[in-house]
């Protein structure tokens, strides 16, 4: 079989655990993470590649990738049903001689070395499966071409008390790289790293090579890989965002991150024509919105019925909300029925769940000390009792 | 493989004439209907969902939204590798040319029915809304070893410009008296629902005596007059499910305000059998601070600042600040400016209504804003 030539491909990893999202993450990959109403995690990456004319995906999965695998099908709801590339889901396998779990990010990357082969790529963009964020990456590969750098990583200016928490890239005054700090103490520079990379095909293999040779090596990216390089001179620049990205690894930033797309002027604007995100989309019909509903800043999509009050809160598909019950400052995740005079604040409620009547999930921020306060989370399917109360910070 | 080998046949072009306000550059099949459907949704996702994946879709003229529509009706599960849907335009075999009637209509099929796979043939217009599973129909059909079987209901009422087949019935619905092309119902009569279940080859031969006698209305000409010189046997399916008929413009908004009644949506959405449509990759809703609405259905890619009751919003629809909307119908991608009071009209696809504009409808006589127009 013949290949196309391509100049880029993206490799997505989606093998993350994603266990600082509890419940949510029990029994579905952090990527496959329902979003902002109609999305998952996942679709973010999937249409910004889309968005920026890469059309061959390589997406690695690992943990519970079922509903993943399923998600993104033959990857027609990104137009990556092309013959000529699309959309590829790569899960470790075994081989004639071992068969191992993909360690790490580079090594995940470097058993699939055949894939990329393939297609011959100048470069390859190597992305992860649970950053929510829109970006034109085609403007990052003509930054590393322009460059040509053997590496370029996106970066993120952070608040500098905040940046011990990042993987900081120091940089000299043309943005090359010089040194990669892991969550540093005390941080010399306030680019983080977004884990975004581009990196020149060539030089890449060879490292993976050399790394999977390493028995003391983590086969990481960021521990591994890009410090080889740099010890060995290679060309590697910071390539600055200035738009919104978010890190939705735990449960408060997967809530702020839904927060956000809220507001008649929102940091990150799904609303724009010009940065269409892709989902797969099911057959339901419209929302249906009664009288004795009260709507606020709110995002409700189609397949719902809202007979109650929504306030700074997304209720996504196939969601019922019955007379009385009060949603405020919450994510709804597809099809859960919350029951009449049920109360949800300052929560995630997760696929399926049904509140009974008068349930009360999560409360208001005023009534708690900061310790003591947290986003109430609720697994999916789950059933919660009529009246029972679940406290702020709760996980179930 | 389905042991019914049942193909379908659907109209898209037939009733243009009735809703030509709203027909002027599509077909009556691509119509826009509740929030965010098209008419030919409905027959098409019946068949799908009775596992009739050999649809033939015959056209006459303004196909070319139908076809943008329908794309590779990969949402219809009819992309297929053996099957799917096939487009019949006219002129598709040479002897044949645009055409008034039904009959004359699947004569441009003929090549296409003229298939050994297949026993049966459902025949469906696609102005008549309801979620059927024809394989019941098909095994009445089967069972009673009809010629033809119409599918229809009881509905007592006066019809508009189109005359219904009537099927008038013996007491206790057991045996069809008579049939004829009428106004009005009435008790002990069925109304067919512009759907048929033909044995195939049966099909084959009176689309060919009818071309050759110059027969023209399926109806009229072949089922009304072989019915009563004893030529066919004629059974009926009784459906008992929410038809919605879209006969003219009229019946086509109240049908539309219809679905804001919760036991006609359940009736015609179900989980088990859903109605598929055109994916277009809209965000969630946005329900802004200061919006109102009050019993509506909202597709996705809205957004609302202003006040809508008792209407339908289909996708990309933009109602601004201070607006008020009542007992409208709103197509896609039409943007509502400011200050706005719309009563009672239908905007057509894409419309533009600048700030301050009034628009004053009735119920029986909505005011009507073409495709593209800005007011």
């Amino acid at each position: 079989m013949n290949f196309q030539k391509k100049d880029c491909i993206a490799m997505l990893l989606a093998g993350g655990q994603g266990s600082r999202l509890m419940v949510l993450t029990e029994n579905t990959a952090k990527p496959a993470v329902p979003f902002g109403g109609k999305y998952r995690i996942i679709d973010f990456p999937l249409s910004n590649c889309v968005n920026s004319g890469i059309d061959t995906v390589g997406i690695l999965t690992q943990y519970q990738p079922l509903e993943l695998n399923e998600y993104i099908g033959n990857g027609q709801p990104w137009g990556l049903n092309s013959s000529q590339g699309g959309i590829h889901v790569l899960p470790p396998y075994a081989r004639s001689k071992k068969s191992e779990w993909y360690k790490g990010t580079a090594n995940a990357i470097y058993q699939n070395l055949k894939f990329i082969e393939r297609y011959d790529p100048d470069d390859v963009l190597i992305l992860s499966g649970d950053h929510i964020y829109i970006m034109d990456y085609s403007d990052m590969l003509s930054y590393h071409k322009e460059k040509d750098a053997s590496c370029t990583i996106a970066v993120l200016d952070v608040p500098l008390e905040e940046a011990s928490r990042f993987g900081i890239m120091n940089t000299r005054e043309d943005n090359s790289v010089y040194e990669f700090e892991e969550k540093p103490k005390k941080p010399k520079s306030t680019k983080a790293s977004m884990g975004i990379y581009i990196f020149k095909w060539q030089v890449l293999k060879d490292y993976l090579i050399a790394d999977e040779q390493n028995e003391k090596s983590d086969n990481d990216f960021g521990k591994n890989i890009i410090p080889a390089l740099l010890n060995d001179n290679h060309k590697l620049y910071a390539y600055q965002f200035d738009g919104y990205w978010k890190d939705v690894g735990t449960i408060q930033s997967l809530w702020e991150a839904n927060m956000d797309i809220l507001g008649a002027e929102p940091v990150i604007n799904l609303r724009d024509a010009n940065n269409m995100i892709y989902a797969r989309n099911y057959a339901m019909p419209s929302a249906y919105i009664s009288g004795e509903s009260n709507i606020v800043n709110s995002y409700v999509a189609e397949g719902s019925e809202i007979y109650g009050d929504v306030e700074n809160s997304i209720i996504s598909t196939g969601c019922t909300i019955e007379k009385g019950a009060k949603i405020k400052n919450s994510v709804i995740m597809p099809n859960a029925v919350i029951k009449e005079n049920a109360e949800v604040q300052y929560a995630i409620v997760g696929e399926g769940v049904t509140a009974e009547e008068g349930a009360k999930i999560g409360d208001d921020k005023e009534n708690y000390s900061a310790e003591d306060f947290g986003i109430a989370v609720v697994g999916k399917d789950k059933v919660i009792e009529k009246n029972t109360v679940i406290k702020p910070k709760e996980i179930i | 493989m389905n042991d019914m080998k049942t193909m379908g046949i659907v109209f898209s072009n037939i009733y243009d004439k009735t809703v030509s306000e709203l027909t002027s550059h599509r077909t009556v099949a691509s119509l826009p209907f509740a929030s965010r459907y098209r008419q030919i949704d409905f027959v098409l996702s019946n068949m799908s969902n009775s596992r009739i994946y050999n649809v033939g879709l015959i056209t006459k003229h303004n196909y070319r939204s139908l076809l943008d529509h329908l794309g590779s009706c990969f949402e219809w599960d009819l992309n297929r590798k053996n099957e799917g849907l096939v487009f019949i335009p006219p002129f598709s075999t040479g002897n044949t040319g645009i055409y008034k009637g039904k009959l004359e209509a699947l004569y441009s099929a003929i090549d296409y029915i003229d298939n050994d796979n297949y026993d049966y043939v459902v025949v469906s217009d696609s102005t008549i809304i309801c979620n059927i599973d024809f394989r019941k129909a098909i095994k009445k059909h089967k069972q009673s070893g009809a010629d033809v079987t119409v599918i229809a209901n009881h509905d007592e009422k006066d019809f508009g410009r189109e005359h219904p087949l009537v099927l008038h019935m013996t007491e206790g619905d057991k045996e069809i008296r008579s049939i004829s092309i009428d106004c009005q119902s009435g008790q002990n009569s069925f109304v067919g629902m512009g759907m048929f279940i033909f044995s195939r080859e049966l099909l084959v031969k009176v689309i060919k005596e009818s071309h050759q006698d110059g027969l023209v209305h399926l109806e009229r000409d072949f089922l009304q007059r072989g019915f009563n010189l004893g030529k066919i046997k004629v059974e009926v399916y009784e459906f008992d499910g929410i038809v919605l008929r879209n006969e003219d413009i009229n019946s086509y908004y109240n049908n539309n305000m219809e679905l804001l009644k919760p036991e006609i949506r359940r009736g015609i959405f179900k989980n088990n059998r859903p109605i598929y449509t055109k994916v277009r990759d809209e965000f969630p809703t946005y329900y802004a601070e200061g919006s109102k609405l009050d019993n509506c259905l909202v597709a996705d890619g809205c957004q609302i600042y202003g006040k809508v009751s008792n209407s339908l919003l289909f996708r990309d629809v933009y109602v601004s600040e201070n607006s008020e909307i009542e007992g409208s119908i709103i197509m896609q991608s039409t943007k509502i400016g400011k200050n706005v009071k719309l009563s009672y009209v239908i905007l057509d696809k894409n419309v533009t209504i600048n700030d301050g504009v009034v628009l004053n409808g009735t119920k029986d006589h909505p005011i009507i804003i073409k495709k593209g127009e800005t007011v």
